[in-house]
């Protein structure tokens, strides 16, 4: 129990309190401003903390994430453009709040709603992930197997508008993270007898591509969209509003981490998903639905930041992360010699306890920054484009550079960078790739230990899954992804459906 | 969405996870010869993991690549498939819709900072970049390009070599040379 003591170590420290409140400023505005994203900005990070302790890197990281998650609010209502993809559902109802004059109060219920969902959140996972990872110390080699493929395959299902693009993606990311030599036997895989290939392919250039030069390179398409300026009232919510919607603000929150903590799915879908419980739950909201209803904020809002919390869940205990940013954060974690999962817990839960601290903090700044500040707000994200897009390719050359000193990684971010904005232009999602270079290792060493331990017997595996009830659970739930993509499936839920 | 503005339609940008772009139900310009290369690409990654242990074991280093390998090729053989059935997008071209001229400049700009970076170094290769890239995209004047890419690399380079302590090629510049003697001037006037 000592160890919930790590929980204030961030209070102590000046310095990792300076960090996680310098986080959470940029996150903010790194969210807000459209063409950044947080994913963008953890992947290029990773690279500049990479000579720090991990202590100062992971506070600066916790508090990116946490700010950026809500940061993306503030464009939707402001100028109708969601600065974060997890502030799709926001817009919806924040901009035609905006465009009656009620902006002010629009970023205030925003605010205070992000705030108590990434509380929720943080709960869920400072009492559930103990449990998690006690239980996740009987899992079976096979079981994390499963959990990789389920994760990889969540992305790709919930995400795109076709799973077999999802599927491609996430076994792109699985052959990436292949490239190189088999650490067990010293074997070139997919080397093609190329020397550079042997090292295999940094997973930073991979990430800093896809996330930065891609999404870069796609902003190119509409460098001048112009910004409408919006009055801004009052921004602190009056106690009852938020009273009044707490009912509905504590379901979105629990939807959230549970979404969260779902291997493979984050605040995007988190927030679309609870956007649509709302306008199902709610008899009579504010106005109608897309018209400026205040439930349509505080759904998508406070999911999104409790999904942060959630997507800590998988990540710490089974160190499968809950979406692309942790996949990133992961990948932080490996950099900085820490191996997330149920051992970290157990022989460094003051680790553990440490994130937690920070997250709260996170979110405690992410309320002050929130409520405050709004007039040089709106002068940094009107920043144009036209500087913005160069500065983001630079930065994304500098970080790729960063990690190993290497013109090769910069040339690898490049090619996956121009590979990934063909991959978006023709629908095809970059979060499984991601999740699955980070994963690959993970379900390549319990693959070959769980059939080894299983003398090679196809069979015997096949019988070890069905009789453990956990194993019997995943395959269930690897296999209904499956069906609910096929056209029978469809069939089914149409006839379900139809008037009687 | 009105014929007019499908060129800022951000809804095929594949901005995030939760909306992939493309064009739902069409082909898009360029979307069949892209299919076709993943599924070469697929098919000669599948050679190479066949080629690494064969069927040997089901634990040998070869069974996930193999695995993998025979997932893409499947994958994007289905998606060839559904591809082909689509009609194409009437409204959109490849130069317009796909990989407009600015896309391809600034793509060249930065296979040029990637090859001039060593020779040259950090500092010059960065300025060249911004003003080049700023000057193209915001079509203001040449005082306007040169100070906000002076001012933005004057920042970047603090934050980054200064803070972050990330050493960049120096190329023509004799930075640390230039570093010493300022600290050393501050360290003369303590």
């Amino acid at each position: 129990m000592e160890h919930v003591l790590a929980l204030f170590t961030v209070f102590a420290h000046p310095q990792l309190l300076l960090l996680v409140g310098l986080g959470t400023f940029a996150g903010v505005y790194v969210g807000a401003i459209p063409g950044l994203s947080v994913t963008m900005a953890v992947s290029i990070l990773i690279s500049f903390t990479f000579s720090w302790d991990v202590l100062p890197a992971i506070s600066l990281m916790i508090g990116i994430y946490m700010g950026g998650v809500y940061g993306g609010s503030r464009t939707a209502i402001l100028l109708n453009i969601p600065g974060a993809p997890s502030a799709i559902a926001t817009a919806l109802d924040g901009y035609p709040m905006a465009q009656r004059g009620e902006a002010g109060e629009a970023i205030g219920v925003t605010t205070v709603m992000s705030f108590f969902g990434g509380f929720i959140g943080i709960l869920v996972l400072a009492l559930l992930a103990p449990f998690v990872a006690d239980f996740a110390l009987t899992f079976q080699p096979r079981d994390y197997m499963l959990l990789a493929v389920l994760g990889i395959l969540l992305v790709g299902s919930l995400s795109s508008g076709s799973l077999v693009k999802g599927i491609f993606s996430g076994a792109l990311g699985i052959g990436i993270g292949a490239v190189g030599m088999d650490p067990l036997t010293f074997t070139e895989r997919f080397t093609f007898d190329i020397p550079l290939l042997q090292q295999g392919i940094s997973f930073i250039a991979v990430m800093i591509g896809m996330f930065g030069v891609s999404e870069a390179l796609m902003q190119l398409h509409h460098v001048e969209k112009a910004a409408v300026r919006q009055k801004i009232s009052r921004i602190v919510p009056s106690f009852g509003t938020i009273k009044k919607h707490l009912p509905l603000s504590i379901q979105t929150s629990s939807l959230g981490v549970l979404i969260g903590a779902l291997p493979g799915t984050g605040g995007d879908i988190a927030a679309l998903m609870a956007y649509d419980h709302a306008k199902r739950v709610t008899k009579n909201p504010s106005r109608k639905f897309g018209d400026g209803a205040i439930e349509g904020l505080v759904a998508p809002e406070t999911a999104n930041n409790a999904a942060v919390g959630g997507a800590f869940i998988p990540m710490m205990t089974l160190g499968i992360p809950g979406d692309a940013v942790t996949a990133i954060m992961i990948g932080a974690l490996f950099i900085h010699g820490l191996n997330p999962g149920p051992m970290l817990m157990v022989e460094q839960p003051n680790m553990f306890w440490f994130i937690v601290g920070a997250l709260i903090m996170a979110n405690f700044f992410m309320l002050i920054f929130g409520l405050t500040g709004i007039k040089l707000f709106t002068k940094i994200v009107e920043m144009p484009r036209s500087v913005l897009i160069p500065l983001i390719l630079l930065l994304s050359i500098v970080g790729a550079y960063a990690v190993n000193n290497s013109i090769t990684d910069v040339y690898w971010m490049l090619g996956f960078g121009i590979f990934g904005y063909f991959m978006r232009h023709y629908g095809y999602p970059l979060g499984p790739v991601i999740l699955g270079v980070i994963l690959s290792r993970l379900l390549d060493d319990n693959w070959r230990r769980a059939i080894i331990s299983e003398r090679e017997d196809l069979g015997r595996f096949f019988y070890g899954i069905v009789t453990s009830p956990l194993s019997l659970v995943l395959l269930v739930a690897v296999i209904l992804i499956f069906v609910s993509q096929t056209p029978l499936w469809t069939m089914f839920r149409k006839k379900d459906t139809q008037p009687k | 969405m009105t014929e007019s503005e499908h060129h800022h339609d951000s809804s095929r940008d594949g901005s995030s996870d939760a909306t992939p772009g493309g064009a739902a139900g069409k082909r898009r310009p360029g979307e069949l010869v892209f299919t076709i290369i993943l599924v070469i690409f697929s098919a000669v990654l599948l050679w190479n993991a066949y080629g690494i242990a064969g069927f040997e074991a089901l634990s040998s280093p070869g069974a996930i690549p193999m695995g993998t390998a025979a997932v893409m090729l499947i994958s994007a053989a289905m998606v060839l498939n559904q591809t082909l059935r689509k009609p194409r997008a009437e409204d959109e071209t490849m130069l317009q819709d796909i990989v407009p001229p600015l896309v391809i400049v600034l793509a060249l700009f930065l296979v040029a900072y990637g090859v001039l970076l060593e020779p040259l170094g950090f500092l010059p290769t960065s300025l060249l970049f911004l003003l080049a890239s700023i000057k193209i995209l915001s079509k203001r004047s040449w005082g306007f390009t040169i100070t906000v890419s002076v001012g933005s690399l004057l920042g970047i380079y603090l934050v980054f070599r200064i803070v972050f302590t990330v050493l960049m090629p120096t190329g023509i510049i004799p930075e640390a040379e230039i570093l010493q003697a300022i600290r050393n001037l501050f360290a003369g006037g303590a």
